[in-house]
């Protein structure tokens, strides 16, 4: 089957490895992962700050990018809900890891004996209904899933919001970086994500936090 | 702008308090037989009425007056207070016991009262010991969230002129025997209305405590406040709201009073107001009515969706406008009071959506909250600095030559901390994130 | 008809009330109404303000009792409203337990201004 992959700009220009680990799940689910040059970034973050013209100026570049009658899949909750729900062009378009359950992909056992914790990216939980596929494909990577006390809290990044508020945006993260301190690592499937609490547990010295792809890939270790 | 995170004492009372009424209402709603039908028709029942609200408020006012009440039409807050205290001061009123209502929080109606010689005294526990401290409420339904026992013996103590023990049922009895005192003598019994029916000419009060009970069978006139709203067609329809109003607010089926009050006392009736009247309030409501903002119009004020809320959660509800916080407020306050006066409330949300997941009347909360981000911007209300910046980055980012280009300087210079302002505010929590030495594109 | 009583007897143990059948408990400060209707699905009781029932009368005493004749009894809301007929009373309560309030620290307290003590008293039709 063919895909195409959308990195996403944070993917593609803070977490390359990640996007790589996605390409690689990919192929090995028996996918041919094209790569549109012309990609660059949804728009979202102008979207939800309001900037309705700067967010059309960057869907109409994804609509040059992007064709519309073959699947996208992406390796991020957020930006995969941006294109279901706000592009002017229908895309069957995925988050990774429902595309790659949809498929019933067995990731490697890279997990063995690992105890891992999901934090439920809020537009992949919400917008896309996204919530068991993560953890399934994660146990089947002989993980062993230690669940959060509130799953349903954002972990505060929210675009502009995590400068607007930034002491709010914060002291969310360290609630979530505290519910999953008591596993070895905190898993996520959005970037968005990833950046804050990593930038976050960087900061004060938290659990490893990762992305779902790469955990699915290489191992959370 | 920015809002706080509440003090630890605070913060854990707000925590505590949130998690109890949100686990409550999962479980109530999971009671429920068909939750999910159950909101569809509310919602529908909601929107019926909104969208004409004209032809709803004229079958209510008519059945209302049918059944003996008065009706009085208030187009704005100003209007509402001058009916308001008209009426107490045409009844000679010295004092006004009154049951929670946020719309008179909403149109600031104590102060207009007490500057015309008459005393109110707020009689939902909740709110006698915000009145007492001089404090706004920060919770619709739990208004006193942050308050602790000790807090509140304090108080108490000194309405009652010696010590009040700092234990809940000390403390209710206190409460209960000094409000009983304001019962008793009030002229005026002011209430809010949860729901208003048309077929009738009813209004709905919604309580707990008995208070709604007590200022509506004991003082000599009745007024409520009734947001023009609140209008629901037919008793049918009220079960169906009130079906959901407990069961999202507290996780209640129903809450220990559901009172439906249809005109004042009638011949040979020992208790009951002589005259009932009803203070229908607009203050910028059918302004609402363009493009999705209308559906803010449905909204119950259940408190589900700060319970749910992580910013509410640790901000807490002083953060937001004096009066309606959380979701709902940053909803509901820039429409009712202008985009312009409050630019602020529609960015606190980190859009995580958990508000319209909880709200049983099914409004898109942080769907209104990205329009009024658009609006901001649409407006020229967003500063002319943030216009630009999204302007200039969008036309970059917009040709892939350019974002190749961009992204390349900004990994030869020092990357996002860069960018001056936002980076700096990042960075005083968080580390900055780096730049990857090789984009993902680079290495296909 | 008696899947109903059971249903409301339940419902309104659950919701607090003391339900006791067809022996009416000596409580001699209670307050004693006579409910029009029984809320099943709810376990509520129904009090219709007339000049035999004034409005305070379950709520100033500490202790309050209603008289609910079985056949009184409705499945739900809608159904009561459906009997009511769209004639109401001038004031219509549906009780569910006692006055409570859980203001002070979230934690649940009764009789706040009304009731601490609620009884139904079931009545054979």
């Amino acid at each position: 089957m063919r895909v195409q992959l959308f990195a996403t700009c944070l993917g593609d220009l803070l977490f390359p490895d990640a996007v790589a680990d996605a390409e690689a799940l990919l192929r090995a689910a028996g996918c041919d992962v094209d790569f549109p040059r012309g990609q660059t970034c949804c728009g979202q973050p102008a979207f939800n700050a309001g900037h309705r013209r700067a967010a059309d100026r960057l869907a109409r570049n994804f609509t040059r990018a992007f064709d519309p009658d073959v699947p996208v899949v992406c390796p991020s909750g957020s930006c995969a809900s941006m294109v279901a729900h706000r592009m002017p062009v229908r895309y069957d378009v995925w988050e990774l890891s429902s595309f790659l359950d949809d498929l019933d992909a067995e990731p490697p056992a890279r997990n063995d004996g690992l105890r891992l914790a999901y934090h439920s990216s809020c537009h992949l939980l919400r917008e896309l209904g996204v919530d068991e596929a993560p953890r399934r494909l994660l146990g089947r990577t002989g993980a062993e899933l230690v669940p959060l006390t509130r799953p349903d809290l954002c972990c505060g990044f929210g675009g502009t919001f995590s400068v607007r508020h930034a002491e709010v945006s914060v002291a969310m993260a360290d609630d979530k970086l505290a519910d999953g301190g008591r596993a070895d690592a905190l898993v996520t499937a959005d970037p968005g994500c990833l950046m804050h609490l990593q930038a976050r547990s960087s900061k004060v010295g938290g659990v490893r936090v990762v992305h779902l792809a790469t955990a699915l890939a290489r191992g959370a270790a | 702008m920015s809002f706080p995170v509440l003090d630890e004492h605070r913060l854990a009372a707000t925590d505590a308090a949130t998690l109890r009424l949100m686990n409550g209402r999962t479980s109530a709603w999971a009671r429920l037989d068909d939750v999910e039908e159950l909101r569809e028709r509310a919602h529908s029942i909601r929107m019926q009425a909104i969208d004409d609200l004209e032809g709803h408020l004229a079958r209510f006012v008519a059945a209302l007056e049918a059944a003996g009440g008065t009706a009085h039409v208030c187009s704005t807050a100003e209007e509402a207070r001058a009916t308001v205290t008209r009426i107490c001061t045409d009844a000679a009123a010295k004092l006004a016991a009154k049951s929670k209502s946020m719309l008179s929080e909403e149109i600031e109606l104590n102060g207009a009262l007490e500057a015309a010689g008459i005393e109110v005294v707020e009689t939902d526990l909740g709110e006698y010991i915000l009145q007492l401290a001089g404090e706004h409420p920060v919770h619709i339904i739990a208004p006193a969230i942050e308050k602790t026992a000790a807090d509140v013996a304090v108080l108490l103590s000194a309405v009652e002129g010696e010590p009040v023990e700092p234990e809940l049922e000390a403390l209710a009895q206190a409460a209960r025997k000094q409000l009983r005192r304001v019962f008793e003598r009030a002229d005026v019994g002011i209430t809010g209305a949860n729901f208003a029916v048309c077929d009738t000419g009813s209004i709905c009060l919604v309580t707990n405590e008995g208070n709604g009970g007590l200022v509506t069978a004991l003082p000599r006139v009745h007024v409520a406040l009734l947001g023009l709203e609140r209008l629901v067609p037919t008793l049918d329809d009220l079960a169906v709201l009130i079906q959901l109003l407990a069961p999202s607010g507290t996780g209640q089926t129903l809450t220990s009073y559901t009172r439906l009050l249809t005109g004042p006392r009638r011949p040979g009736e020992d208790d009951g107001p002589e005259e009932m009247h009803v203070v229908i309030v607009d203050n910028g409501r059918t302004g609402l009515r363009r493009g999705r903002y209308k559906e803010m119009l449905a909204c119950i004020r259940c408190g589900a969706c700060l319970n749910v809320c992580p910013v509410y959660r640790k901000s807490g509800g002083s953060a937001y406008s004096p009066v309606y916080s959380g979701p709902m407020g940053a909803v509901l306050v820039p429409l009712l009071r202008g985009l312009e006066r409050e630019p602020g409330l529609p960015h606190a949300s980190s859009l995580c959506g958990a508000c319209t997941a909880a709200c049983p009347v099914k409004i898109p909360l942080h769907e209104l909250l990205l329009d009024l981000r658009r609006d901001l911007v649409g407006e020229g209300i967003a500063s002319r600095r943030e216009r630009l910046a999204f302007a200039i980055w969008s036309m970059l980012w917009s040709r892939p030559i350019l974002y190749r280009l961009s992204t390349a300087i900004a990994r030869a210079g020092r990357p996002f901390g860069a960018l001056a302002g936002p980076g700096r505010t990042w960075a005083q929590g968080r580390t900055l994130p780096a730049l990857a030495r090789r984009r993902f594109r680079d290495s296909r | 008809m008696n899947d109903l009583v059971e249903t409301f007897a339940r419902n309104a143990e659950r919701a607090g009330f003391v339900v006791h059948r067809a022996e009416r408990p000596s409580l001699p400060d209670a307050g004693v109404s006579r409910a029009a209707y029984g809320v099943a699905a709810t376990g509520s009781v129904v009090l219709a303000a007339s000049p035999d029932e004034p409005r305070s009368r379950h709520l100033l005493p500490e202790v309050h009792m209603s008289l609910l004749r079985e056949d009184a009894i409705v499945p739900d809301l809608a159904s009561l409203f459906a009997v009511l007929g769209g004639r109401l009373p001038s004031a219509l309560a549906i009780v569910t337990g006692p006055s409570r309030s859980a203001d002070i620290e979230q934690r649940l307290v009764v009789g706040v201004h009304g009731p601490r003590e609620v009884h139904v008293v079931l009545e054979r039709a």
